[in-house]
C-alpha cells in the first residue's frame, strides 16, 4: 500500500470517528469501565503480592527451649540453628520480651495475671527462652525445621506451615482471579469494538459497496475500521489510566485511615498500566475490526444491488 | 466493429443460485472493444446477474466469461479489485456518497487506486467537464437533481479511463428527457473508445438510439441484433 493511501486511510479512520460520535463516545465509556475493573484487578492484585511478599519476609518460626535451659544454652542453640544453611536470621526472644509480646497480643489488662503467674520471680520465668528464625527458601521448610529439632536443648517448635501454605495459596487464588477477571473483561471489551465497528460499517455500507465496485482492495476497505478501533481503543486507555489514578489516590486514602497500609504508589505502575491498556485496546480494536469486516468482505455478492 | 479478441465473451455460462433460481441458462455472448451494446429484457430475465457475471460478483456454474482479458470463473479473490478497476459502473440508484461534495465522489475512484492528488485534480475536472458539473463540483449530492447526481456517477465511473463502462438502468430513477442526456453521455464516450454495457428496460430509448440489442429472457438470449433494430 502507498504511503498516500495510508494517509488517506488514517484520516478516513479518525473521520469515521467524529461521524459516529455518539457511538464512538459509547464504546470509549465501556471500553473505560471494562478496563477500570481491570486496572482495579490488577492494582488489587499487585498490593496484595506486596503485602504477601511482606509477610513471606517477616515469616518466622518461633523456636523454643526445654523449661530447664540456662540463658547460655539457648543462646548456643541459637548460635547452630544460625548456622544451618536455609537460615537467613535468628533473633533471641528472652523470658521478659516473651512476656512483654504476650501482653501485647492479649491485651494490658493481663499484665496483672502474667505478675500473679511469676510469683513475684523474674519476670517471664514461667516461660521458655525463644529463638525467631526466618528462612532463606520456604520451600525447603520441612527440612529445615527437622534440623532445628535436632538442636540441642530444642523443646518445640511454633509451626507456622499453616499460615504459610495459607498465604501462599491465597496469593494463588488473587492471580487466578486476576487472570480470570482480565480475560473475561478481554472479550467484553473485544466484543463492544468489534459491535461498534460493525454499527461504523452499517453506516458506510453505500461507500463500501462503492468501494468494491471501483476496485478497492480488501485491506484498503478494512484499514479505516482497524485505525477506528485502534484509536478508540487508545483513547480508553489514556480516561482509564487519568481515572484510575483519581479513584486509586482516594481509595487508598480511605483505607489508609482504618488501617495501617503501605500501598504501592500509582506511579511505579502508571506506564506499565497504560501499556498494558493501550495493549488492550490496540488488540481489541484490531481483533474486533477484523472481525466484524471479514465476514462482510469475505461476501462477495450483495453490494451490487446492496439496497 | 468485430475485430480482434473480444472485450466480454461468454462461452456456455449457466448460473443458479443455492435457491434454485435459473437466473442464466447456457448464453454465449461476445462483445467487441468500443461497442455500445444495449442488454434489454422483463425482470427477472437474468439482466442483473449478467452484469454481476461481468463484475466477479457471482461465479457461473458451467462455462467460461472472460473480460478485459481476465478469466472470471478461475480467478483468485484477491485479483477481482484489479480486474474491476479495468471498467467503471454507473448504478440505477446513483450511489453517490451524501457526505461527500461532488469533487469527492468522483475522486474516490482514484484514492482507491492510490493516485496522486495532483492528478486526481486533473482527471476529475476533465472528468466532471465532460459530463457538464464543471462548476458544480463543491455541491453536495443533496443540491443536485437526479439527473445531475446520475451525471456524477457517470464521471465516478469514467474518471480511471476504463476500457469497460457498464451502466445498470442508469436513467431508471431520472426523468425523460435526462434519460436522453445520459444515454448521449454514455454514447459520447463510447465515441471515444469506451465499450459500454447498458442494461434498460426503455424500449424507446433503445429503439432511438438504435444500437446493438441483446435480448434475455428466461436466463437466455432470444434476440442479439446488432444493427439495434427489435
Amino acid at each position: 500500500m502507498k504511503f498516500r493511501n495510508f494517509r488517506y486511510l488514517v484520516v478516513e479512520g479518525l473521520k469515521n470517528i467524529w461521524t459516529n460520535r455518539l457511538m464512538s463516545i459509547a464504546s470509549v465509556g465501556v471500553l473505560v469501565a471494562c478496563m477500570l475493573l481491570m486496572g482495579a484487578a490488577v492494582l488489587l492484585s499487585v498490593n496484595v503480592e506486596r503485602v504477601l511478599s511482606t509477610l513471606q519476609d517477616q515469616n518466622v518460626v518461633m523456636v523454643y527451649t526445654a523449661d530447664d535451659t540456662s540463658e547460655a544454652d539457648a543462646m548456643i542453640a541459637m548460635q547452630q540453628i544460625q548456622q544451618l544453611s536455609n537460615v537467613q536470621s535468628v533473633d533471641f526472644v528472652s523470658k521478659e520480651e516473651g512476656v512483654e509480646s504476650l501482653i501485647q497480643d492479649m491485651g494490658e489488662e493481663y499484665a496483672d495475671l502474667f505478675e500473679f503467674v511469676d510469683e513475684g520471680g523474674e519476670k517471664g520465668s514461667f516461660l521458655p527462652y525463644g529463638i525467631r528464625v526466618s528462612f532463606v527458601d520456604l520451600a525447603q521448610y520441612d527440612q529445615t525445621i527437622e534440623q532445628i529439632r535436632a538442636v540441642e536443648h530444642v523443646d518445640h517448635i511454633n509451626d507456622s506451615r499453616e499460615l504459610t501454605m495459607q498465604i501462599i495459596n491465597m496469593r494463588n487464588l488473587v492471580t487466578t482471579a486476576g487472570v480470570c477477571i482480565v480475560g473475561l473483561l478481554f472479550i467484553t471489551a473485544l466484543v463492544i469494538i468489534a459491535n461498534t465497528i460493525k454499527i461504523t460499517m452499517h453506516n458506510r455500507k453505500l461507500e463500501i459497496s462503492i468501494m468494491k465496485a471501483v476496485g478497492a482492495t480488501n485491506n484498503f476497505i478494512r484499514l479505516p475500521f482497524v485505525i477506528e478501533g485502534i484509536v478508540l481503543g487508545i483513547i480508553a486507555a489514556a480516561l482509564t489510566t487519568g481515572l484510575l489514578y483519581g479513584v486509586y489516590r482516594l481509595v487508598v486514602a480511605q483505607l489508609q485511615r482504618v488501617m495501617s497500609l503501605q500501598a504501592v504508589p500509582f506511579g511505579s505502575v502508571v506506564w506499565w498500566l497504560f501499556g498494558l491498556f493501550c495493549l488492550m485496546g490496540v488488540v481489541t480494536g484490531c481483533i474486533g475490526s477484523v472481525i466484524s469486516i471479514g465476514k462482510y468482505l469475505r461476501k462477495e455478492g450483495s453490494e451490487f444491488r446492496a439496497f | 466493429m468485430e475485430s480482434g479478441q473480444p472485450l466480454i465473451e461468454f462461452k456456455g455460462v449457466t448460473k443458479t443460485y443455492q435457491k434454485g433460481t435459473h437466473a442464466l441458462n447456457d448464453v454465449n455472448i461476445k462483445i467487441y472493444k468500443g461497442e455500445f451494446v444495449f442488454v434489454v429484457g422483463k425482470s427477472g430475465a437474468g439482466k442483473s446477474t449478467f452484469i454481476k457475471l461481468i463484475m466477479r460478483e457471482e461465479t457461473p456454474n458451467a462455462g467460461e466469461i472472460f473480460v478485459n482479458g481476465y478469466e472470471l470463473s478461475h480467478m483468485r479473490r484477491k485479483d477481482i479489485p484489479y480486474l474491476r478497476r479495468t471498467m467503471g459502473i454507473v448504478f440505477q440508484d446513483f450511489r453517490v456518497i451524501p457526505t461527500m461534495n461532488v469533487f469527492d465522489n468522483v475522486a474516490f475512484t482514484l484514492r482507491v487506486v492510490g493516485a496522486s492528488q495532483r492528478e486526481i485534480r486533473r482527471k476529475v475536472s476533465h472528468a466532471l467537464s465532460m459530463v457538464g458539473l464543471g462548476n458544480k463540483a463543491r455541491s453536495y449530492p443533496m443540491e443536485l437533481s437526479g439527473g445531475e447526481q446520475q451525471r456524477v456517477g457517470l464521471a465516478r465511473a469514467l474518471v480511471n479511463n476504463p476500457t469497460l463502462i457498464i451502466a445498470d438502468e442508469p436513467t431508471g430513477n431520472v426523468d425523460p428527457n435526462m434519460s436522453y442526456e445520459i444515454v448521449e453521455l454514455l454514447t459520447e464516450i463510447n465515441r471515444r473508445g469506451t465499450t459500454v454495457v447498458m442494461v434498460t428496460h426503455e424500449h424507446q430509448l433503445v429503439r432511438d438510439f438504435n444500437r446493438r440489442v441483446v435480448m434475455l429472457e428466461n436466463g437466455r438470449v432470444v434476440a442479439d441484433n446488432s444493427e439495434g433494430a427489435m
